[in-house]
């Protein structure tokens, strides 16, 4: 903390926002490099490389498009695949969109741009445990992720083939990011249940249908479950969150406690005060011992 | 329209401009619309609890394609990568216990990366 004061003494939003993205704009680095190799490989130059990195903004998608265009694909089944792979975002803007439902027009339309799979996971979970974070520092951090994602593009469009890179460790960066994420959400028993069901309908969607339009029903019908099980336990039991499902894993104490966690706990302080009142009021029955965790 | 673009094709630049701007529509339908469509009117309750339970399945998804399925074809492959197998191992690990994105990540690439040499 003494060193972060440091750095931004004068505690300015930008820099702090920018230390919250600095990790992802450096797992950016190795992959926009190793994309924009690609692509040089795949015939665009550099500027062209540039450009179709800040309106496409999206590595697995940029990686699809390399590979299709050294294939001479037409260009029907280049947009079509594409979009598929694209539709998740549709996913992702609807999960975010409680979030900036104030905000005008303008902004949605530049939030939705910029945003793709890794910044939206920096500021679901932001938006998720931070009470400050806000619309605008969330924008932050998906401009300083193209600048980045963009930047390395054009590096890698300018070096091409004068280096070679393993393409399979670049591209783990992804993967170890993701695998962050999950870990970092995993909250109970349900959303571990909820994992393992969404990795088998992965597999088996993305099998019968040949394409990555898996990954979207898999997501669709993993999170419907879940929505489903909470509602059931919510309105069958009479303490929900004693409930086998919706317990708490075991998490170590540098856990960040989410806005949810905090109301559940101040509305719990809350219903300690009211039957505190209520037995001094009767002194009828012994204080309940109450479990915290 | 394949036609059409094949009797530009001889011009690339001229392709490549068009592949970009078709990719940039396919890019900004997905995300635009469905944000801009919530974001307007009074999102019900249970969309916003089924929502909750959108990232974490889709990072499964996601990690699962990365991991076990083949880009060309989609095929299920079990053991074609064991070295990402163990590092996302290490991964998990090391994100539970130090709770760090950037640790995280750069322990799965310093792993991959090794036990690609080794495996």
């Amino acid at each position: 903390m003494a060193k972060a004061q440091q750095i931004n003494p004068e505690k300015a939003r930008w820099l702090e926002v920018l230390g919250i993205a600095m990790p992802l704009c450096l797992s950016y680095v190795p992959i926009g490099v190793a994309c924009g190799i690609l692509l040089h490989a795949a015939g665009f130059n550099f500027i062209m490389t540039l450009i179709v990195s800040i309106v496409v903004f999206s590595g697995g998608a940029q990686f699809i498009l390399a590979s299709l265009l050294t294939i001479h694909a037409p260009l029907s089944s280049i947009f079509v695949t594409l979009f598929f792979l694209e539709l998740r975002y549709a996913l992702l803007g609807s999960s975010l969109s409680k979030y900036i439902k104030s905000e005008s027009q303008h902004f949605i339309w530049l939030f939705a741009v910029s945003m793709n799979d890794e910044n939206y996971a920096v500021n679901y979970l932001k938006f998720a445990t931070d009470k400050k974070w806000k619309p605008k520092d969330a924008l932050l951090v998906e401009h300083y992720s193209l600048l980045s994602w963009s930047v390395s593009n054009m590096v890698g469009g300018l070096i091409g083939s004068t280096i070679s890179i393993n393409l399979e460790v670049v591209d783990f960066a992804l993967t170890a990011l993701f695998i962050y994420m999950i870990v970092m959400q995993m909250r109970s028993h349900l959303t571990l249940i909820i994992c393992l069901l969404s990795a088998v309908l992965a597999i088996f969607f993305m099998v019968i249908t040949h394409s990555i339009i898996g990954v979207v029903i898999a997501t669709l019908i993993a999170s419907f479950v879940g929505f489903l099980i909470e509602n059931t336990v919510r309105n069958h039991s009479k303490k929900p969150d004693d409930n086998w499902f919706l317990t708490k894993l075991f998490r170590p104490r540098a856990t960040r406690i989410t806005v949810e966690d905090q109301r559940a706990e101040e509305e719990e302080v809350l219903e300690e005060k009211e039957e505190q009142q209520k037995e001094q009021s009767t002194d009828s029955h012994l204080p309940e011992s109450k479990q915290h965790d | 329209m394949d036609f059409l673009v094949s009797r530009i094709a001889s011009n690339q630049i001229v392709y490549h401009i068009v592949v970009i701007i078709f990719a940039a529509f396919a890019a900004f339908i997905p995300r635009y619309f469905p944000i801009h469509f919530f974001s307007s009117r009074k999102i019900p309750e249970w969309f916003n609890e089924w929502m909750k339970y959108v990232p974490i399945s889709l990072f499964t998804a996601l990690v699962i394609k990365n991991i076990f399925i083949t880009t060309k074809g989609y095929h299920f492959v079990p053991y074609d990568h064991p070295d990402q197998i163990i590092a996302a191992v290490i991964v998990m690990i090391i994100a539970y216990f130090t709770r760090s994105m950037s640790i995280s990540v750069i322990a799965g690439l310093v792993g991959v990366w090794l036990l690609n040499m080794v495996l």
